[in-house]
Formats: C-alpha cells, structure tokens, sequence
C-alpha cells in the first residue's frame, strides 16, 4: 500500500510539473497563432451594411475582453488566474467564463465518446478472442478481415457513410444536434429517447472507428497467450474450456486495459471531425469555433483540460495496471 | 446465457423502435407546436447557438435572435439606393426632418414587453444610452463621428426625438437610429450609472474632463456586453423557452403588438456550423426557410428534389473583386490591371465557382449591377465592359512593357512574372474562383497559381500587411454609397476620417495595402477618391449621384480591382408546412424570417 501511495505522489509530482510545462508552452505558442479575428469580425460587420467607422468600433469593443499588457505580463496574469482555478473569460461568448464554456461543452463529448469507446472495447475484445481462437476459420478470417477494414477508414470517411445512410437513403436518424427541443429537458422518456436518438450517429462512428483496433489488438493478445505454457499446462490438466478460455482472456487483455485508459483520457480531445459532420457541440467544436475566432482564453482552457486528461488517465492506467497484474505487485518489496 | 441473449435482443429492440418513433415531424404535423404549428428555420445571423451565452442583443453569441425575441426601432428595406427605407419595428410610425437633422419617432401604441409592461418611450431612451456604450453609427461618442446623435428627447411617453449633431452629419443617421436595439429598461435599468447621461453630456465636450467622461462610458461597454437577464423578457412576437446546444426553441409572445397576425406558434432555430449541415437539413425537408448559403450545383439538384423546397432569390449588396496590391509591380501599371480584365472570362468564373449564388458583374464599378442601373443610368452602358479580349489584353500589357517570350509573358526586364492570388482555403467559390482564373491566365501564357491560407483572419491579417499581390476581396457593400465605395476607397487604399478629416496614407502603412495613387485622373479631370468618397457621407441628392457617377467611372478606368461576381441573395423555403414568404426581389430578403412572421405575412398551410 505505501508503495502504492508513493508511486501516486510520483506521479501527481510529474503530472504537475507536466502541467505546468504544456500550459506554459501552449500559452506562447497560441498567441503566436497568425491571424486577425477583429479584421475579420470587422469584415462580418460591414458587410452585414455596418459603417465602417461603426464597425470598427463595435469590434473594439467586443475585443475590449481580451487581456491586454506585454506577453509576460499577460502570462503572468494567466498562471495566477491558474492558481485561483480561474481560466480567464471567453471572447466568444464576452462575459462567460472559460470554464462554464468548456464544461458546457465536455458533456457532449465524454458522454458519446464513452459510449462509443465502452462499446468498441466490448465488442472488439469479445470477438477478438473468438478470432484468435478461430483463427483458422471463415469466421475468424471475417472478424479479422473486419477489423483491419474498419482500422484503416479514417473516423471522417465512417462518419459521412453512415450520415448519408441513416439521414438521406433510409432518414430514420437526424442530422445534426443533441436533443429535440421539443421535449422538455429531464428524466422523461422522451427526452432520453431523444438523447439517445440524437446520439446514435456520433456514437455508432466512434464505436465502428475504434473497433478495428479493439479486436486486432486482442487477436494479437490472445494468440501470444495460447502460445505459453500455462494454457498448455491447464489443457493438459483437463482443465474445463470455461476456465481455459478464463485464463486466455484475463491474460490477453491486461495490455487492452492500459490502451482503454489511454483512450479514456484522449475523450476530452473530442473528435472533431465527427463532431463536426453530425454538429454535436461538443469540445471538438468548440476547439474550432475558439481557434477561428482568435479566443486565447478558451484555446488555452481546452488544451489544458486534454493534457490534464491524458496525464490522468496515465496514472489511473498504472496504477490499475498494479492493482490488477500480479506480477506488478510482486515488486512492493523491491528497493 | 442463451435469456441474457432473448433480453439483450429485446432491448435493443425497443431502443430502436423509441428512437424511430421520435422521428416524426412533429413541425409538419403541427400537433406539438400547436394551433399555428412549428417554424424550423436557421438564424444566419448567429451561427453557433450557445447555451451560455445571455439575452443580450449585443453580445455576438446572446440569446437574443433580431426579428425573433429582439426588437429594433424599425427594420431597413432591402432597397437598391436608399439606406433609410423601413418596416415598423418598435416604431410605428416616424418623421425624418427635410434637412436630415432629427428624427421623430412614435412607438407601437399598444406594444407590451412579455412580462405584460407597456414598451415605451424610456425603454428607447435607456437602449439608446446602451448603444453608446457599443459605439454604434449614430451612437458613438468618438469626437467627430460622423452621422452621431446629439440629443435623445422623450417628448411623450410614446414618442422620442434625436437630433444628429449637424456639426458633421451623415446622410446615414436616420438608419443608424433606426437599426437600434431595444430592450426593457425594468430588467436593464442596473447596468448603467444613474448619472449616465451627465456623462455623455461632458463626453461631448473637450478637455480632461471629456476623456475621463469617455473613458467612464467606453468601460461600460463590457459590463453591457456581458449582462445576462435572468429571464427573457422580449417585445418581439416571440420568447426564448428553452435551448439546447443545437437547438432553440421560441413560443409566441402574446403581448406583442401585432401578435394577432403572428402565424406560426413557435419557432424552432437549429445550430449550425458549416453550409453542408443546412444542406443536409434542406435535403431533408426539415427548414420552413433558410439564409443564404453557397450550394454547389449538385447539392443545388438534390435541395430542390424535395417537395415543398423551393428558391427565392433578391438582390445583395455584395460583389467580388479580384484586387491588386499596387506597390508591387507589375500591378501598380494600370495597363496590366487591364490587360488581366480582358483576359478574365467572368461568365465562366462565376459559371464555376458561385452558378446559384452569383451572377458575372457587367463590368467594375465598384457598385453592385443592379443598383449601378440606378446610380449611373445611361453612363453604365458607356463604361469599358472589359470583354474576354486577348487581343486588347495583349495590346494592355504590351503597353506596361511586358514582353512575350516563348509563348510565357515575362516582366519588362524580363525577369518571369508569376501572377499568384491568394485566397481563404474555407471560401469554397473563391478557391474555386482563383482556380479558374489561374486556369485562364495560363492558357493566355501568364505563369498564374493559387496559394490558399488555413483560414480568414490569417488571410485578411496577412492582406493588410501586404503580403499578397492579388487577392479577392469583397466590394459593393451597400446600400449606402458611402459605404460601398470605402471597399475601394477607404483605409485598404489609404484614406481614412479622422475627426471628420480625410487623410491618406502612404502604401503600406496604416493598413493600405491597396497602395493606388492619392489622386487619379477621370476624364482628364484630377480627382482624389478618398475625399470624393468621404463627401458620399454628407452630401445627398444630385450631389451625390454626380461623385458615385465620378467614382464609379474612376474605378472602371483605374481599376483598383477586376469586379468578378455580384452575389445574389438566395434564399430556401418550403412551403409544405407554409406559406406567405418573401417573393423574388421582395425587399425583406435580407431581414431574417422572424421580420416576416411579425409583419403577418408568414400563415400556416391551410
């Protein structure tokens, strides 16, 4: 246990130090992004019949949030701000804080790129051991041959397919969104229907996308494990096919699981393609709509809560990793 | 293992068939958005609903949808050459004074906020003091601003009078006024200093004391901006309800003036992030009306397979140009710049990169065709057309010294010339556009490319630094002349107010990457064009037909830019769910749908 305890203040020691090292360097490199938003907020404005002296105006204004002073000023402000778990203000939204937009946002991620994530992992461990086993047969083969389509079409590609099939040719599914408005938000059946419904797309592109990885990788897994000893042992033994198979896949997936972690802590990253085509709001589009519109503030908050993610989610992947590998544990007495 | 399997199945099952029921149109069936039905539309105003954002008419992603749950004193008519044509709005009905100095409004005389108290004359007034924190046309407190209010006078309690300060006034103060805001002072009274218009008074005047008053009002701007009302209380004919992020719903405001002719019960607005999602919901029948949006012509084919969809078009006050940066050669020879608008088939660009959404300008003049037909009159017909002409191109540029080499045109030291226009990689027809263009040229011999940046602020960032030879830009902005030539003749050329003074600057400095001569010869007359059109600004009638007249002619003579397109407003409906909108060329195509629906012209299919 102390050695547990001291491996997590390790961790969280670098982690912080990680932190600080990405939100420092992220903070220059995003204000020396190329662009004029106000030229192109101006141009928006005057082309919607504004004067051009009132256009500049108005763009002054609504730039008017945006920290001024030197760079290390403004980096000193912005570490500060940090240390009072205060990200800053949004230009996008003025008057909003940065974490109230991101946090608005990050719901709509996690939760479809869980779901995807949970049932992609399922299904792909699930049919990759059978693959393994059935390597020689047809079955296998088309499992296989399934994962290595589906690992090679890139996320975009899986995501205007199955729009163009489930909105156009058979529109069963919408388009684009999170919920109908029209039902009131809470837990009636509808709407959760309507979550669902408005989900599905997102989600079934998520799954498809990373399923191929899933049952690939298992395959593999699985295949080094029928290979070694102890499986030949327990056969052997006359051992039930249950509690051979048992064996297989408690052993095959210990590497999946530092894999799951990983992706866990890649959700907060969004998928921005996808989120993209099926215009779910989530931290992807929200990354965009922050990059093109010059918001600092927000880009700087984003990135910030995908590299905490990541960081995270390493730790929770070794720590799990040592709670469940025996061997890992094995080493709590070692110097 | 085998009932895990049954119950799994059934779930499944029944996961699906919730969802497929959920599916209906309810907006067409009417039944869940009531008597007057459902109106799915798309706000192209506000791209990018946002759940955070307030009710805030000034703040770029508020709540507050124009036409919809905000009001403006009145709503400008599409109209060729007058910018102060109107609709009602919060004003019923409103006197402008012969000499432009005043404007008298009255308001709607039984309009109520949707909390049920009466709009009146103080809720402008107090809307009127927030739109100075905001820095509008005819609210600014900037020192010689042009067009500028000087007194708001609340005569009666549905009645206000402002008075432009005529020591620099603007042709353009009365549309200024009149695309206002409004909003309850009751829920906004909070926001400003009880003593707000002691401050403007001395912000007015000169000294220490007038900075100090002005930056006192300037601060406010950011508390106006970020103001959230805890509820939505609108004058409008609708309110919000709810929203989500990709949705938002409004229901009728039962106070509203003319709430007795408002067809539709409720209006659903969906998100949108890029034109193919409001493709896809045109595709799908889903949008009683959508704004404009670029649609390429087999997008166009499947839109219009839809039944009930269908396209009204009208005039927008935007054009293309492809423009030159004249501190660079060759292009600061206007021979060049002439030879290249011979060479440029403009029917067959815009054929290409905007066939729904554009048609090829007649020719340059800085001003959209179908209002230069006003404008101009018979001296449009007698401007250079400047026809696809390769002979008169090659007579152009052999004039500027260019030299033909090996079928290649070289520069006149004979150094190659690489023409490259520089375009925003997310401006689907301008790529297009260049492509074209660069196409064209090649085939005349001019070593022609298409560089594309990541996106539009690195692309304007890097035009005004003057990084680029050529690049398209948009001009004709309308329908104010003052406006429209500024695209020519304004701060990208050089010339900007100060004060109510012109002053230029030299080529690449203060953001003139442009770089064309301070003064040009028209009819062997010396005009300075930024001064002709700073003067668009205060002078009317004859008066400013004759400068447009001379500048429009500057322009097709000097060539500052190759008009390329004119863009028309086209716009979707559908009519299966309803009817009553805008015809072709109807003067409200460029108001959103909820002006529509308030003026009684949009009713339920019967």
């Amino acid at each position: 246990m102390t050695v547990l305890i001291r491996r997590l203040a390790g961790h969280l020691a670098r982690g912080l130090v990680m932190i600080l090292v990405v939100t420092t360097v992220s903070f220059f490199v995003i204000r020396s992004v190329p662009g004029d938003p106000m030229a192109a907020k101006y141009e928006k404005l005057v082309e919607q019949g504004m004067s051009p002296e009132a256009a500049q105006r108005a763009v002054e204004v609504l730039y008017g949030f945006a920290p001024s002073g030197g760079l290390w000023q403004q980096y000193v402000d912005y570490m500060t701000g940090l240390l009072r778990l205060d990200l800053g203000q949004s230009l996008t939204v003025p008057g909003v804080g940065v974490s109230t937009v991101l946090f608005s946002a990050a719901k709509w991620t996690i939760l479809p790129v869980l779901a995807g994530t949970l049932l992609s992992f399922l299904v792909g461990v699930v049919l990759g051991v059978y693959a393994a086993i059935r390597r020689s047969g047809k079955l296998g083969d088309a499992l296989a041959i399934s994962g290595s389509l589906l690992h090679g079409v890139p996320q975009y590609v899986l995501a205007l397919l199955l729009m163009a099939v489930f909105t156009t040719l058979i529109p069963i599914l919408p388009a684009g969104g999170t919920a109908d408005i029209m039902y009131e938000p809470g837990l009636n059946a509808g709407y959760i229907g309507s979550l669902i419904q408005y989900a599905t797309l997102p989600v079934l592109t998520y799954a498809l996308a990373s399923y191929g990885g899933w049952i690939l990788a298992m395959k593999s897994s699985v295949v080094t494990v029928l290979g070694d000893d102890f499986i030949l042992a327990a056969e052997l033994r006359g051992m039930k096919r249950g509690i051979v198979f048992r064996y297989i896949a408690r052993n095959a997936i210990l590497p999946l699981f530092t894999i799951l972690a990983l992706s866990l802590g890649m959700l907060f990253g969004g998928a921005i393609f996808i989120e993209r085509i099926f215009n779910y709001p989530g931290l992807g589009l929200m990354l965009i709509d922050s990059i093109t519109n010059r918001d600092y503030a927000l880009m700087g908050g984003a990135f910030l809560l995908i590299t905490g993610a990541i960081i995270v989610a390493n730790i929770v992947a070794d720590l799990f990793y040592t709670v469940i590998d025996p061997r890992v544990r094995s080493g709590e007495g070692a110097p | 293992m085998k009932r895990l399997a049954a119950v799994a199945a059934l779930l499944g099952l029944a996961a699906v068939t919730a969802c497929s029921g959920n599916t209906g149109d309810k907006s067409a069936a009417g039944g869940a958005g009531g008597g007057g039905g459902l109106y799915t539309t798309i706000d192209g105003n506000k791209p990018g609903l946002d759940v955070n954002g307030p009710f805030n008419p000034w703040s770029p992603k508020g709540n507050a949808f124009a036409g919809y749950n905000v009001m403006k004193l009145a709503w400008t008519k599409n109209h060729l050459t007058d910018p102060n044509q109107f609709y009602p709005g919060i004003a019923a009905s409103w006197e402008i004074a012969p000499d432009n100095s005043s404007i008298t409004l009255h308001l709607q005389p039984n309009n109520k906020w949707s909390d049920g108290k009466p709009v009146t004359a103080e809720d402008v007034k107090f809307s009127i003091a927030l739109a100075y924190t905001q820095g509008s046309t005819a609210f600014a407190i900037t020192p010689g601003a042009a067009g500028a209010a000087s007194e708001v006078e609340v005569v009666d309690d549905k009645t206000v009078k402002i008075t432009q300060d005529m020591e620099n006034p603007s042709v353009t103060f009365v549309r200024g006024v009149m695309d206002s805001a409004v909003v309850p002072k009751h829920v906004w009274e909070s926001v400003l200093p009880a003593d707000f218009w002691d401050k403007l008074k001395a912000a007015r005047g000169e000294g220490a004391d007038a900075d100090k008053a002005r930056e006192e009002i300037t601060a406010l701007a950011e508390k106006v901006l970020a103001f959230a009302p805890p509820k939505d209380v609108s004058a409008g004919p609708y309110t919000l309800e709810r929203m989500n992020p990709g949705e938002a719903l409004l229901v009728k405001n039962k106070n509203f003036y003319n709430a007795a002719n408002v067809g539709p019960d409720q209006v659903k607005l969906l998100n949108y992030t890029g034109n193919e999602q409001i493709w896809n919901y045109l595709i799908a029948g889903k949008l009683d009306s959508a704004p404009f949006t670029a649609v390429p012509t087999d997008v166009m084919k499947r839109i219009s397979a839809t039944p009930g969809n269908g396209v009204v078009k009208g005039f927008s006050p935007v054009a293309l140009g492809l423009a030159f940066n004249q501190s660079k050669k060759p292009y600061d020879n206007v021979h060049v710049r002439r030879g290249l608008a011979y060479l440029i088939n403009r029917d067959e660009i815009t054929k290409i990169a905007s066939p729904e959404g554009g048609t090829p300008a007649v020719t340059t003049t800085g001003i959209h065709q179908k209002p230069a037909a006003d404008w101009l009159g018979d001296e449009l017909g007698k401007l250079e057309p400047y026809k696809l002409d390769v002979a008169k191109a090659e007579e152009e540029f052999k004039e500027a010294g260019l030299k033909k080499e090996g079928g290649k045109w070289t520069l006149p030291d004979g150094k190659p010339w690489k023409f490259t226009i520089n375009v925003p990689a997310p401006f689907s027809d301008w790529v297009s556009g260049a492509k074209a263009i660069t196409s064209q040229l090649n085939a005349a011999g001019i070593d022609a490319e298409v560089l594309s940046v990541a996106d539009y602020p690195i692309y304007l960032e890097e035009l005004a630094a003057g990084k680029y030879d050529v690049g398209f830009w948009l001009i004709a902005l309308g329908p104010a002349p003052y406006n429209i030539f500024q695209r020519l003749y304004g701060a990208s050329n050089g010339w900007s107010v100060l004060g109510g003074k012109v002053k230029h600057a030299e080529p690449g400095k203060n953001g003139n990457w442009m770089g064309g001569p301070e003064t040009i010869e028209v009819d062997g007359e010396k005009i300075n064009p930024g001064e002709l059109t700073a003067k668009l600004n205060s002078v009317s009638g004859d008066e400013q037909k004759a400068i447009v007249g001379k500048l429009a002619k500057a322009a097709n003579q000097d060539l500052p830019v190759v008009q390329l397109w004119d863009y028309v407003n086209t716009q979707f409906v559908n009519t299966n769910r309803f009817t009553g909108f805008p015809e072709n060329e109807s003067d409200l195509l460029r108001q959103p749908a909820g002006v529509w629906i308030q003026l009684g012209m949009v009713k339920k299919k019967q």
